[in-house]
């Protein structure tokens, strides 16, 4: 599904964020990316949503180079991505409905079929009785909840979360772990980058290690 | 994602969506985005009028000149109308002689009538027009040549002096009158004042550009949030300017229609001072009036700038505009 070849990222021509990493993740594999901040797990993830393009190497998702995608088709290659931010990044001026409606209204989605495929959605992160309600009415956990509703509403093939559980409080980061999973057992390939150690030893999925900039470790779920 | 196709897949094919279908949503979000920013107008509505008013009064004075402009050649067209030539005959010329010249210059190519002066004619008329009757009347012999009144039928002036260049050549004719220098003049003045109006519309077009471009600049800064997380989960640059351009149209649409005010309540103000001006000329020019037809040129054309500016201060924008 995604696959990186001897792939490195430099800002300014000076700072090295990536430097020759190599792996692949296969369709429907859930994988941990680890590492201190500033170990390039973010410039990762932005490499693979095209946000940035490599200076070395090559990205391949669902085997297409993604560096070779014309401008006018990187908004719909990242239609096939979902994107849970560690800010999960919602719209204050809209209903929780709003919000997770978003991928669908970009995407031309028929209202009424968007308003199924969302209530279906805000459902399965638990929240449908909030659906009417303000991002700024609900807690941090039910927020990031519904950023996980709207990375998912359009059934990307794959998932991708930035620090997912970054403020959360232990039971709350399970819990969210555990939506990602469900999405996973579906069929979905989910990347997961965090730098909560115990609470992906605990999860038993393959974890990618970082370190400034270069992979060290590549362990297989037990 | 198929991974067997050479290109990613359209977001909507995935969704089953057929062309018809694809039409349909680009439609729905068409009205949705029309309705939203009017709604956004509305939610300020200080500010838009006051953006609006900044429109209108930067299309107001070409608007203004422009129907100067038109009415003035209105009458510039009257006046062409009535150049003429006056053609006088050798004095002495006898009547019948006179009545065979004037057959011969009415016969030329380029004549459209001809009206012959006798030489008394001609004294009754002076006598007239000058209140001499007593000081001419002790005149013992007429004084006055007979003369020939012709109407081209090209009033230009360069076709006007060629006439009267052939004309001079036909037997009998004394002196061929023409008085083309005002004409002339008023021609100059109103190309003169076609290309002050010309530039003072574009520069002031520019104006309207300039004020819509600002306004979109920074309500494009305000949805900053918005326009990242939305070019995040793959909108194409399309459906994040689609907004933006409907509210510059708004501007326009409002802008043009405050100009229109403007002009009509102007125009009324202005009206009864210049036809009486006009009259003790004793003239008959009054102010022209958008029609039908001007009014919809000026809404039209502000829409379009408004648009115009719009699109231009969001294409600027959105490239600088890069998701965190």
């Amino acid at each position: 599904m995604i696959a990186f070849e001897h792939v490195g990222k430099r800002y300014g021509g000076r700072f090295e964020a990536l430097a020759n990493i190599d792996f692949r993740v296969r369709r429907g594999e859930m994988v941990f990316l680890t590492g201190h901040s500033g170990a390039g797990k973010s410039s990762l993830l932005r490499l693979v949503m095209r946000l940035e393009r490599p200076s070395r190497g090559r990205i391949l998702v669902a085997g297409h180079d993604i560096d070779r995608l014309h401008v006018s088709q990187i908004p719909f290659y990242r239609r096939q991505i979902g994107v849970v931010f560690q800010d999960h990044q919602l719209l204050f001026d809209r209903s929780i409905f709003h919000n997770v409606a978003l991928p669908l209204e970009i995407q031309g989605v028929e209202p009424h079929e968007a308003a199924r495929r969302v209530r279906a959605a805000l459902d399965k992160v638990g929240l449908l009785h909030r659906e009417k309600a303000l991002p700024i009415e609900l807690s941090g956990g039910e927020q990031q909840r519904v950023g996980i509703a709207r990375a998912v509403v359009h059934k990307p093939s794959l998932l991708l979360a930035d620090e997912p559980t970054g403020n959360l409080d232990p039971q709350l980061s399970a819990d969210i772990m555990g939506l990602f999973e469900d999405f996973n057992r579906i069929g979905t390939t989910v990347m997961i980058a965090s730098h909560d150690l115990s609470l992906i030893a605990r999860l038993r999925h393959r974890v990618l290690g970082l370190r400034d900039g270069r992979l060290v470790s590549d362990e297989e779920a037990a | 994602m198929s991974p067997d196709s050479s290109r990613p897949s359209r977001g909507a094919r995935a969704h089953g969506a057929r062309p018809r279908s694809r039409l349909l949503s680009w439609v729905r979000h068409h009205r949705a985005m029309s309705l939203d920013s009017a709604r956004r107008l509305l939610r300020h509505p200080v500010a838009s009028l006051l953006t609006m008013l900044a429109i209108a009064i930067a299309l107001v004075l070409p608007a203004a000149l422009w129907l100067t402009l038109d009415g003035a050649r209105l009458l510039d067209a009257e006046l062409e109308e009535s150049a003429t030539l006056t053609v006088y005959l050798e004095n002495g010329t006898s009547e019948a002689e006179a009545g065979r010249i004037e057959e011969a210059l009415a016969a030329h190519d380029l004549v459209a009538q001809t009206r012959l002066i006798t030489a008394a004619e001609g004294m009754a008329e002076f006598q007239q027009a000058l209140g001499l009757s007593d000081a001419l009347g002790r005149l013992e012999d007429n004084p006055l040549p007979a003369s020939v009144v012709v109407k081209p039928k090209d009033p230009s002036p360069e076709v006007v002096r060629v006439l009267a260049g052939s004309l001079e050549a036909i037997a009998g004719v004394g002196e061929v009158r023409l008085d083309l220098a005002w004409i002339e003049r008023l021609r100059y003045l109103a190309e003169l004042g076609r290309r002050v109006t010309l530039a003072l519309v574009v520069l002031f077009g520019l104006g309207v550009l300039l004020v819509v471009g600002n306004t979109i600049r920074l309500s494009v800064e305000s949805r900053r949030q918005e326009i990242e997380v939305v070019t995040l989960i793959g909108a194409t640059h399309a459906f994040v300017r689609r907004p933006f351009l409907y509210s510059g149209a708004w501007y326009g649409l409002g802008g043009g229609l405050l100009a229109w005010g403007l002009l009509t309540l102007g125009s009324g103000w202005l009206s009864a001072p210049v036809s009486a001006l006009a009259a003790s000329y004793g003239a008959s020019f009054s102010l022209p009036r958008l029609g039908l037809h001007g009014s919809a040129i000026l809404v039209g054309c502000s829409t379009l700038l408004s648009w115009l500016g719009a699109w231009i201060a969001v294409t600027r924008h959105l490239a600088e505009i890069r998701p965190r």
